[in-house]
């Protein structure tokens, strides 16, 4: 299966295979375009939310004077103004973007890191051990995961880290999946033969052999997925779980501007256009990655 | 209506590549007669795929195709899009080197024929399924009522490659291309399908253009046996000549690479040293140089012309071979 | 379908493998092992889902008294509920009556899980087949309009609109809806739901906002997909350059040859693709207040209500591992390398 694992599908992002082939043909984002550009925006919304609320004039996200609420955008000191309960709209979305990143970013890594280890460890061992492996990992992903992160975040209570566990449940096994396929594709090459016999250890083979191999796939697909784990962030945050008000997150602003829609609708809209643009951004970086790297 | 159905004069392809250009085919100059059998020869990346492709217009995109191919007094080179799909499969038609990925999987056999025939005619569906069966039975498959219901995967390689045939004959074309049609099968089918071809040829009065890499089944076969070299033709003859008096030291090495019978046991086998070039670079000169055992500065640096030095035989070298003398 | 690198194809080498040594009867005995396999994965998520659930801090019995119950009463109602009894015991107790279809009950209301889940069940069914179908529907004519000329406007055209697409969250893009078309310009309801029994137009105006904002997420995944394998067939497959060597009109070949095999392949992705669906609708049921399975499932986990939880998990995964075992067969039915076995010399 050279271009997209099953679980790229489970995670519901589209392939765009063939790119390589359409790019060949003098097609549409040529290829460094389609890396530099989106590339660019993902480090200028990191650069925003983690970076500027640090060394320019943001106000705290949170503890505003009531006084102060609901304000319109161009107010003086709030260019978007205040929520109602009077805290700074620009700096809860500088801070909101922070914590929905930091969420998304912690989530693939886990998956990355532990999913592409249990992933490249049963496509290297084979036999009843992948078998084994690959059913349980069966079983994670029969789940409907929503419900299981719903089901976690609850019983665990809503906050930022148990958000992260809760979506980790997702990530490890959609990220495991594609190392396996990543690592049976590399199984077969001639140098892994010559390192096998030659009594390489199999932590070795495995970190030092391996690994370095299926990173470049497991990363530009860890990328792909950073748009739907923050979507999903969202959602959790939508039935009361997630990052817990007052700290923001994109996904509680957004939740929680759902009341007031009818009345200021920038509330909802804030927060989804900053999220929809992120997600743009991640998943045209990843595309234009996978494009590059399938032209490889 | 003139002598040659088909002129090939100083075809040119090349491909837009990455921001590179590689010349794939380049000046190759043959003609093939009403009924006359031409053979290609050439090791792969030769582009003797590439310019047959271009004789019907089923190159990617990405080639850009000067030249002229004048296929029964019609202009083929920048023929427009629709013009040309009057002419496939009804003046010319292919088969190809894989019949089971030639084939559809999902699609029954029986409508991937009357799809042939149907294109080109306003056939009703009963209609074409009589003349599928009809051309079945021309290729000489066994059971051809079964066969139109099954699906290529229940039929064996040989078969597939007749099916194939039947395809390509469905709209009476005047061209048959095979091409590498039997290498992809065993020997005694291979010359099974070979006498199917020049039989089939010999009552429908088609002409028949055979790729290959084999010069053994070229010189079973064809009239005419053009070689090529880095997508460039080095030699050409009517068969008997080419085979009496090879000149050009690549056909003298391809003809040496086929084992004899009559050779030494444990001979080792000779094989063309080497590797074919690297079409992206455009050498001067002559393009089998480094391989070519009679190869001086001269060749290194001028590219021999392809001319008619004898009657009816042409050649693209400095130093050919003389006859009776093996390198 | 396709054969070489395009995805919708993967799964078919294994299977043809497979099939390769079946004889008679390859569907038949081919059905029977992917059930055979889907067990153990079922018995796997419901335990998962045990576990997860009765691990988890907080108490059922404390939830349904309030925080002024003695721990007395407390322990009373776990010994009425059957609480109190080892996690083994309850797991298969409760397993081997959810397999007859006795769910149990409601801790909160009393009202028995089943018919809970067969006055919800439709109500989700009919959103998300509604927005399946439709998405479906015009994702076909979409990819084959792109594919038709990859490059060209509507290619690209169609892959900003579905790349946008992709990117919005189902729940961004409904509330988005619900200001267009609810708050602002006041043609379709906001919340609710109007059941097709009672009256069939109203329940379409009901259906729309959800359904396209399940939908439109849905519409865009499978345009690329599709517009993908099509692509990858028309540029890679040499049963292609055979139609074409016949002359055959592109559009046709497209449609006749490709998109017949990229809509087999598309089956499985459908059914692969479905938890997440699930997933997406337990929200949209939420905003748009509409009494299908995700609303029930939220409220039952703010009630600690084990035996509804347990019972929207059991079915939601026995859906899903049905779903792709229905996806799995039909395939193998459809697919002619399959159906018909080995060749016939």
């Amino acid at each position: 299966m050279a271009d997209l694992p099953s679980d790229l599908v489970v995670a519901g992002v589209a392939p765009a295979a063939d790119e390589a082939a359409v790019a060949k043909a003098g097609g549409w984002w040529r290829g460094r375009l389609g890396v530099t550009v989106p590339a660019v925006m993902v480090a200028f919304i990191f650069g925003l939310c983690f970076i500027w609320p640090i060394i320019g004039p943001v106000p705290p996200p949170t503890g505003g004077n009531i006084l102060n609420a609901s304000l319109p955008a161009f107010s003086p000191g709030h260019f978007l103004g205040t929520d109602p309960v009077g805290n700074d709209e620009w700096s809860r979305l500088l801070y909101g973007g922070r914590a929905s990143l930091e969420i998304a970013l912690a989530v693939q890594a886990i998956g990355l890191i532990l999913g592409g280890l249990i992933g490249a460890v049963a496509g290297y061992l084979g036999g009843w051990r992948d078998a084994t492996i690959m059913r349980v990992l069966d079983v994670f992903i029969a789940f409907p995961g929503l419900v299981l992160a719903v089901a976690i975040a609850q019983g665990l209570g809503p906050s930022e880290l148990h958000t992260i566990w809760a979506l980790s449940f997702f990530s490890v096994p959609a990220s495991a999946r594609i190392s396996r396929a990543a690592t049976l594709q590399l199984r077969e090459q001639t140098f892994m033969t010559a390192a096998r016999l030659s009594g390489t250890s199999f932590p070795r083979m495995v970190l030092g052999h391996i690994a370095p191999n299926i990173l470049p796939q497991l990363l530009t697909y860890a990328l792909l997925g950073m748009g739907i784990i923050m979507i999903l962030e969202g959602a959790l945050s939508f039935v009361g779980l997630g990052v817990p008000p007052p700290a923001p997150s994109w996904g509680n602003m957004i939740a929680q501007g759902q009341s007031t829609i009818s009345a200021d609708p920038r509330y909802v809209f804030l927060p989804s256009a900053a999220l929809f643009i992120t997600v743009v951004s991640f998943n045209l970086l990843g595309e234009g990655l996978r494009a590059r790297w399938v032209t490889q | 209506m003139s002598e040659c159905l088909l002129e090939v004069s100083d075809l040119r392809v090349d491909f837009r590549y990455d921001g590179q250009v590689v010349r794939a085919v380049d000046q190759l100059t043959y003609s093939v007669r009403r009924g006359q059998t031409v053979a290609l020869i050439g090791e792969s990346g030769s582009g003797k795929t590439v310019s047959s492709r271009a004789i019907m217009g089923l190159l990617p995109p990405t080639a850009k195709v000067t030249g002229s191919i004048r296929f029964d007094d019609i202009e083929m080179v920048g023929l427009s899009e629709k013009a040309m799909r009057t002419q496939r499969g009804r003046g010319v038609a292919m088969v190809f080197q894989d019949p089971t990925r030639s084939l559809n999987p999902t699609m029954r056999i029986g409508a991937q024929i009357r799809e042939a025939i149907q294109t080109h005619e306003k056939a009703s569906r009963g209609t074409a399924h009589d003349r599928a069966l009809e051309l079945l039975e021309l290729v000489r498959l066994p059971a051809a009522q079964e066969r139109l219901q099954q699906y290529p995967h229940q039929l064996s390689g040989g078969m597939r490659q007749r099916v194939m045939i039947a395809i390509a004959l469905a709209a009476s074309p005047k061209l048959l291309i095979a091409d590498e049609a039997t290498t992809a099968l065993d020997v005694t089918t291979q010359a099974q399908i070979m006498e199917l071809l020049r039989d089939l040829q010999q009552r429908l009065g088609m002409a028949l253009i055979m790729i290959s890499h084999d010069l053994g089944l070229a010189a079973s076969f064809a009239d005419e046996v053009v070689v090529m070299y880095a997508g460039r033709a080095v030699e050409r003859a009517p068969t008997q000549m080419l085979f009496a008096h090879v000149r050009m030291p690549y056909t003298r090495a391809l003809l040496d690479a086929i084992p004899r019978l009559d050779n030494a046991s444990h001979a080792p086998l000779a094989a063309v040293p080497g590797q074919p070039p690297n079409l992206a670079l455009r050498e001067p000169g002559c393009p089998f140089t480094p391989r070519c055992p009679s190869s001086t500065d001269k060749c290194r640096s001028h590219a021999p012309a392809f001319e008619e030095h004898e009657p009816s035989h042409l050649w693209a070298c400095w130093h050919p071979c003389e006859d009776g003398v093996r390198l | 379908m396709s054969s070489t690198s395009a995805p919708l194809s993967a799964p078919l080498a294994a299977r043809a493998g497979r099939a390769g040594r079946l004889a008679g009867s390859p569907t038949l005995s081919f059905i029977v092992r992917r059930l055979l396999a889907a067990i153990p994965v079922l018995f796997g998520v419901t335990f998962l889902s045990f576990v997860v659930m009765n691990s988890l801090p907080g108490d059922a019995a404390q939830e349904l008294l309030g925080a002024q119950a003695t721990p007395a009463e407390i322990h009373q109602l776990e010994i009425k509920l059957g609480l109190d009894k080892p996690f083994l015991t309850r797991y298969w107790d409760w397993l081997h009556q959810a397999v007859i279809g006795h769910l149990g009950h409601s801790l909160s209301s009393g009202q028995s899980v089943a018919s809970i889940l067969g006055s919800d069940l439709p109500v989700t069914f009919e959103l998300v087949g509604f927005a399946f179908v439709i998405s479906l529907a015009l994702a076909v004519p979409l990819a084959l309009v792109s594919a038709r000329k990859p490059n060209g406007v509507a290619d690209r055209l169609s892959m900003m609109f579905s790349m946008a697409g992709l990117s919005i969250a189902p729940y961004v893009l409904a509330l988005v809806l619900v200001y267009v078309f609810a708050v602002k310009l006041n043609v379709l309801p906001a919340i609710g739901w109007v059941p097709p029994g009672q009256s069939v137009s109203q329940n379409i105006r009901y259906l729309i906002l959800p359904a396209v904002s399940i939908g439109l997420g849905l519409l865009c995944f499978y345009t690329r997909l599709l517009r993908a394998d099509l692509l990858g067939q028309m540029q890679g497959e040499d049963y292609v350059v055979t139609a074409r060597a016949k002359g055959v009109r592109p559009w046709r070949v497209l449609t006749r040859h490709a998109l017949r095999n990229s809509l087999f392949g598309l089956i499985t992705v459908v059914a692969l693709n479905l938890g997440t669906l699930l997933g997406f609708t337990v929200v949209i049921e939420d905003i748009f207040g509409i009494p299908g399975i995700g609303h029930e499932l939220l409220q039952a986990i703010d009630n600690r209500d084990i035996p509804v939880i347990e019972g929207i998990v059991f079915v939601f995964a026995v859906i899903v591992v049905l779903l792709n075992l229905a996806a799995d067969v039909l395939y193998s039915v459809l697919d002619p390398r399959i159906r018909y076995g080995r060749p016939t010399e």
